[in-house]
Order: C-alpha cells, then structure tokens, then sequence
C-alpha cells in the first residue's frame, strides 16, 4: 500500500519536472539557418572546399611546423642578404677604387 | 573572406616579411662591416688578395701618383674651360677654338697614358695572374664606357659617321 503510494508520487513529480522544464526561445531565422546547412552540405562544394582549406590551414599552422618555416625563412633571408651585402661592398669599394685613379674627365 | 583563407594569407604575408627582415638587416650589416670608407684601397687588397708587403708597395705608387693626376685634372678643367669660353656665342667654330679642342683632347690623352702606366706599375707589384686580372679590369672599368659609346655610334647602330 505504502510502495503504490510512493510509485504515484513518483510519478507526478516527474510529470511535474516535465512540465516546469525551461525552454529557451529559438534563434532568430534558426529554421531557414537549419535548411540552408542542409543544402550546403548536399551541394556539397562549398562545404568540401571550406573543410579542404580548414585541413590544410590546421595541417600548415601547427606550432613546429610554423617555427621550422619561420626558421627556414630567417636562414634563407640571412645567406642571401649576406651574399647580396658583399657584393655592395666590393661594388662600393670598386667604385672609390676607380675614382680615386680614374678622373670623371677621363671616364 | 573566409577565415580559414584570412589565416592563411596573414601567415603568408607574415612569412615574407620574416624573409625580407632578415634579407635586409643581413644585408646592411654586412655590407656596413666590410666597407672601409677610408681606405681608397681596400678594393685591391679584398679583390686581388694582397698580402701586407704588396699592398704597401702599391700604396708607395698611389700614393706617388695621386698628386701627378690632380695636376692633370686641373689642367684639362682649365682647358675645358677654355675651350668654352671660345665657343661660348660662337656661331662657327673658329680656328681658336679648333686650337683649344685639340689641345683639350692632347691633355686627355697624356692623363690616360699617365693612368695606363700607373695601373701597369700596380699589376707589376702583384702577383703575376692577379697583375693581369687587375689590368684588364682597370682597362674595362676606364677605358671600357668610351668603346661602348664609340660601338653604339658605329655603323652597326645604323649611325655612319663616313667610316667606310
């Protein structure tokens, strides 16, 4: 008597719990928002094209790989300036040279 | 623009800069940290690889010829002036200023002898093949901008000065 009594409460507080369940008001335009994601994903270019380049930023961006280019491109950018620098200066130190023993009236 | 792009540009564009940054500062530094402003000679001592012996023996003839070529110079500045005050307002040119020419072109001409011979001088004080190497290049450097000039106004330009 006492166990069917407790089973009934039981049961209407969960109906109770049902009811008083919040319920949140739905973005706006959030049911042409839905159809639009449908289509798009049956479509299936966008979509594809956009999941290609997320895959290929997050392949490119990731921390070790970014640094091992970062420092390519510093060593790179080094040796070749490096290079092109002493080719300035022997340039530079050619042309005083010239100057110095070749007067402009003769040149 | 899509974001995934956006990121992907910006890294590029952010790489570049990395490569140009360090392209340029290389380059500056170097360039600053070999140049010897004052040392007229720091040119044959890096090019032709002198040793100390040689390269004082070549400042001796530098330095020997240095002031023999100024007096040259102002010689043909005197004579260039010259030979524009007889054409200045002249509608001909006169015997006098056929005269100055002349004589402009004769000074000329004994500076770049006077030249040749010093840069024969240094190539002897160096060793044999950088001597040789040293000379053509001065002969290129000096005498070079005038065959150049003298080849664009040949007949192969199509400027036939009657030379046949």
């Amino acid at each position: 008597m006492n166990g069917m009594n407790q089973q009934q409460d039981e049961a209407r507080l969960l109906a109770l719990l049902r009811e008083s369940k919040p319920t949140s008001p739905l973005p706006p335009r959030f049911q042409e928002n839905v159809w639009r994601r449908i289509e798009c994903v049956e479509v299936g270019q966008p979509g594809e094209r956009r999941n290609w380049l997320d895959a290929f930023v997050n392949l490119v961006l990731r921390p070790r790989l970014a640094f091992a280019a970062v420092a390519v491109l510093v060593l790179m950018g080094t040796v070749l300036g490096v290079r092109e620098g002493v080719q300035t200066a022997r340039h530079e130190a050619q042309a005083r040279y010239v100057t110095a023993v070749a007067p402009d009236v003769l040149r | 623009m899509r974001r995934p792009l956006a990121i992907l540009l910006g890294a590029l564009a952010a790489g570049i800069a990395v490569f140009a940054g360090a392209f340029f500062i290389a380059q500056q530094v170097c360039a600053r940290r070999m140049a010897d402003p004052a040392d007229d000679l720091a040119w044959l001592r890096q090019e032709f690889r002198l040793n100390d012996a040689e390269l004082a023996r070549i400042r001796e003839l530098h330095e020997g010829y240095m002031p023999k070529c100024h007096e040259m110079c102002a010689k043909i500045m005197a004579k260039k002036r010259e030979v524009d005050q007889t054409l200045a307002g002249a509608a001909n040119v006169t015997p006098a200023a056929e005269q100055k020419l002349i004589e402009l072109g004769t000074l000329r001409a004994q500076c770049q002898l006077q030249m040749l011979r010093h840069f024969a001088e240094v190539s002897q004080a160096m060793p044999h093949e950088q001597g040789r190497r040293y000379l053509a290049e001065m002969q290129r450097l000096t005498l070079g901008s005038h065959e150049q000039i003298e080849q664009s106004m040949s007949g192969s330009a199509g400027h036939s000065h009657g030379h046949k």
